[in-house]
């Protein structure tokens, strides 16, 4: 077994202290790089699958859950030709501890639409 | 309160993880991949400059509304996931990654434009980078 080691502070020799709070809430939780066009997962953390809801809407699903549902989560949508906004899915079932919700869609239009590239970041507790 | 003074911090099964227990007590997330590996603050607009960084070697101003950010350690992999953001006043401008094939292991690609598609040039451009080192 690997050993464990408790502490509340890292200090290094030049660079300055951290608390350890800042390593354990400061870390994300879960990102993902995700291709809603294919579909296809390219690489992430703590993700066990995709869906591709709908056209413009996916979600993502956690391997380990959030110990609640307001979490942050932030991301960018791309896709050749156009500019594409990204944001919650509120039509779907948004935020939950096991999964989020989000959909992409053209700036110019408001359709939805696949992107090609999602990059995606969460950060909060996890449960 | 205990302090633990280090330089570097090396898991002893796998040299490059290290298992931090959640907040919850009940599940464990990894250091190395939970920790962004590269971010950015800088000014699009006239002479782009570099406001704050980690991991950065240099940008490069491509035109209006598009810029380039390379890092100074690679990823091990183009599907590393950079989150961008982009800001400034008056109209609204909306960040997008440049067009398929600019995100790579040592660079991403940030366009900025205004709902229509015109090319504009951020104030604020920020990106945050995850995945893994090479």
């Amino acid at each position: 077994m690997a050993g464990k080691i408790v502490a509340d502070q890292l200090e290094h020799s030049t660079a300055g202290s951290l608390d350890t709070q800042f390593v354990v809430n400061g870390s994300a939780k879960v990102w993902a790089n995700y291709n809603d066009s294919t579909p296809a997962l390219l690489e992430s953390l703590n993700v066990s699958s995709t869906t591709d809801v709908a056209t413009g809407r996916f979600r993502l699903t956690f391997t380990n859950a959030m110990d609640n549902a307001n979490y942050s989560s932030a991301g960018n949508a791309n896709i050749s030709g156009h500019y594409l906004a990204t944001g919650v899915d509120s039509n779907g079932n948004a935020q939950t501890t096991s999964a989020v919700d989000k959909w992409t869609t053209r700036t110019d239009t408001g359709a939805l639409a696949d992107s090609t590239q999602i990059g995606a970041t969460i950060h909060g507790d996890l449960a | 309160m205990s302090t633990i003074l280090v330089n570097t911090l090396t898991g002893t099964t796998t040299a490059g993880s290290i298992a931090v227990t959640g907040e919850g007590n009940s599940t464990t997330t990894n250091l190395q991949q939970g920790l962004c590996k590269a971010w950015i603050n800088m000014d699009g607009s006239g002479t782009v400059s570099v406001r704050d960084s980690l991991n950065n070697s240099s940008i490069t101003d491509n035109g209006t509304g598009n810029y380039t950010v390379r890092h100074t350690n690679n990823f091990s992999s183009a599907n590393n996931s950079p989150v961008i953001g982009t800001g400034s006043t008056g109209a609204r401008i909306y960040p997008d990654l440049a067009d398929s094939g600019t995100v790579g292991t040592s660079v991403y690609g940030i366009i900025a434009g205004n709902a229509s598609g015109t090319l504009t040039d951020a104030r604020i451009c920020t990106g945050h980078a995850a995945g893994d080192l090479a």
